[in-house]
């Protein structure tokens, strides 16, 4: 590598001189290697995820697996549809993150506002503590939760589930709204007050109408918290409540273990509105990772 | 804010009203992490099951017993996983972040798609790998048969001396793409001035790479890799669907024992003294990384 070129690839506002290229040529062609490379074990199991899918039985069940798919088929979409057990855990799921989304928004909403715009004695305090949460295992939490919750003759209820949803959500929302709740000018919310509204007023009427966007993306993040979640819906629901991921694990791992094409449809499903809503997301979401609390 | 003078339609200080806002939350996190910590860890001195009532004090005897047996083992492949598991999506997702930090064409595109084994529900990633392994019909045994490399299928998930490294493989799938979007979020913050500089001066790629890069990305680096090792201790859903914590206890990591112990042996003090050991080592890692964190905001 020769020192005479003054132009590094990465200053993309001064045009590049007549000598870049030809350095730059090697590192990209690194770059395109590396991405290649990775980008089969990322795509991969997606392709064979999407393959599997649409694949009839016959060409599924042979060995050495078709690379290419040759037959194309919605027949195990079809039996998903027929599934009325598969319809109850995805009514299951929807009543549940969607309940859970509203409750943590609105939580989170107060938490966030009294840490964004309040000062008091122990503040700081409360903060690590709303933040630590997520760093408890929750296997060990669950021996617990589940006779409590078993005492109040909670066990498979909707309840049980929301509000174990919701407190794991809550870190990272909290987070997300203090962070938007911070750009909202002191002075917007004081001349409500001079105007005579109340604290609640303040609240209900100027924080949150102007928060809607900040709402929604906390909301969705909320949502799909409650969508993913395994070992709380594992343990606290039964059959009659539970929600698709254990519902799957269930149907599919115990007594149909052959179905694969069906659990890979079903995969798809479950994972379709997961997608989307990170497609929404995606100008928050690096706010939200870099606070590193988006996984526990 | 600074507190306005109070009137008599406004009885509540500021103070008070911005702590009452909290309470909510407040209520939340007792019952549902306070309380069942306090709870589980107090279970552990006693004998007590799941299914029926009534306890029995038994002293540190719990403890006893699970470190004269599952204790070790279960500490040596919690260990193993996270171990494992932070390093290898660590060295992809560093890989990737800077290759994608390049002026590759599509890089935008790319980097929300990569990040698609991260978002899916985590029961999927278990369901795309456990097909995959699949010993009598699974794509990896069909590439390597198809490649020569193997006369007969062979059981990943069915074999004690593959089946962790089968796990490890689908976890680290599911975990690069945070950590190449971290990374990846870094490297754009260092000044394309220092590079210029050391190039300047005669430094290599390489070099570079060394002297310029690493050290400006040290502080991301210790986040990302504390936080992984934490989360990855704590990990139940991708092993356990995979492979339930076998064959033979192969892959039982603490978070599967103490599930299992609690809710298919019903042994709640066993698992409260498991869960309690567990607990210690965590919050070992935890401290670490909140002094990490810490010392990385005043710098």
């Amino acid at each position: 590598m020769t020192a005479t070129a003054h132009a590094p690839a990465r200053t993309a506002t001064t045009p590049a001189p007549a000598a870049t290229p030809r350095r730059r040529k090697p590192g990209n062609l690194g770059a395109a290697a590396t991405v290649a490379v990775i980008g089969v074990f990322a795509f991969g199991p997606v392709y064979w995820l999407l393959v599997t899918a649409f694949t009839p039985n016959d060409d599924v069940f042979r060995f050495p697996p078709r690379l290419w798919p040759e037959h194309f088929t919605l027949e195990h979409f079809a039996n998903l549809a027929d599934n009325a057990v598969l319809g109850r855990y995805l009514v299951n799921s929807l009543i549940v993150s969607t309940l859970t989304a509203v409750l943590t928004v609105l939580v989170s909403a107060y938490t966030a506002y009294s840490f964004s715009k309040f000062r008091y004695r122990g503040r700081r305090s409360l903060m690590s503590l709303i933040l630590a949460s997520q760093m408890f295992p929750q296997a060990l939490l669950l021996i617990t939760l589940y006779l409590v919750f078993s005492a109040y003759g909670l066990l498979n209820s909707y309840l049980a589930l929301i509000l174990s949803f919701t407190t794991f959500t809550l870190p990272l929302c909290v987070w997300m709204l203090k962070g938007f709740f911070d750009t909202i000018p002191n002075e917007l919310l004081e001349a409500a007050k001079v105007d005579g509204a109340g604290q609640g007023a303040v609240i209900h009427r100027i924080l949150l109408p102007v928060s809607l966007p900040g709402l929604v993306a906390t909301g969705l993040f909320a949502f799909i918290r409650g969508w993913n979640d395994f070992i709380f819906a594992l343990t606290l629901a039964g059959p009659a409540k539970q929600t698709l991921p254990p519902g799957l694990v269930n149907t599919y791992l115990g007594e149909f273990q052959a179905a694969w094409p069906d659990l890979m449809a079903a995969s798809l499903v479950v994972s379709l509105p997961v997608v989307i809503g990170f497609v929404v997301l995606q100008r928050y979401l690096v706010a939200g990772l870099t606070s590193g609390a988006v996984k526990g | 804010m600074t507190p306005l003078p109070t009137t008599e339609r406004r009885p509540l200080s500021d103070r008070t009203f911005g702590f009452l806002l909290t309470l909510p939350a407040l209520v939340l996190f007792g019952a549902i992490v306070f309380y069942p910590l306090v709870g589980s860890l107090t279970t552990s001195l006693f004998e007590q099951s799941l299914v029926q009532p009534g306890r029995e004090f038994v002293g540190l005897d719990n403890f006893r017993a699970v470190l004269d047996d599952q204790f070790w083992p279960v500490l040596w492949n919690t260990l193993v996983f996270t171990g494992l598991g932070t390093i290898a999506p660590f060295l992809i997702g560093f890989a990737l972040a800077l290759a994608l930090n390049t002026r590759l064409p599509g890089r935008a595109l790319l980097r929300g798609a990569f990040l698609f084994p991260w978002v899916i529900p985590g029961v999927v990633v278990s369901f795309a790998w456990l097909w995959i392994f699949n010993a009598n019909y699974g794509l990896l045994n069909g590439i390597l048969f198809r490649l020569g490399l193997i006369a007969e299928p062979v059981s990943w998930l069915g074999d004690p001396d593959t089946a962790m490294y089968a796990v490890i493989v689908a976890k680290t799938w599911a975990s690069f793409p945070w950590i190449m979007v971290m990374l990846l979020a870094g490297l754009q913050t260092v000044p394309g001035v220092l590079h210029e500089a050391a190039g300047m001066d005669g430094a290599g790629v390489l070099r570079r790479f060394w002297h310029v890069t690493l050290p400006h990305l040290r502080g991301i680096i210790g986040i990302v890799i504390l936080l992984e090792i934490i989360w990855n201790f704590q990990h139940f859903d991708t092993i356990y669907v995979l492979t339930g914590g076998g064959p033979a206890g192969a892959t039982t990591t603490f978070a599967v024992a103490v599930y299992d112990t609690a809710f298919k042996g019903f042994d709640l003090g066993r698992a409260g003294a498991l869960g309690a050991l567990w607990l210690v080592l965590l919050l070992v890692l935890v401290v670490v990384y909140v002094r990490f964190a810490e010392r990385e905001e005043q710098s």
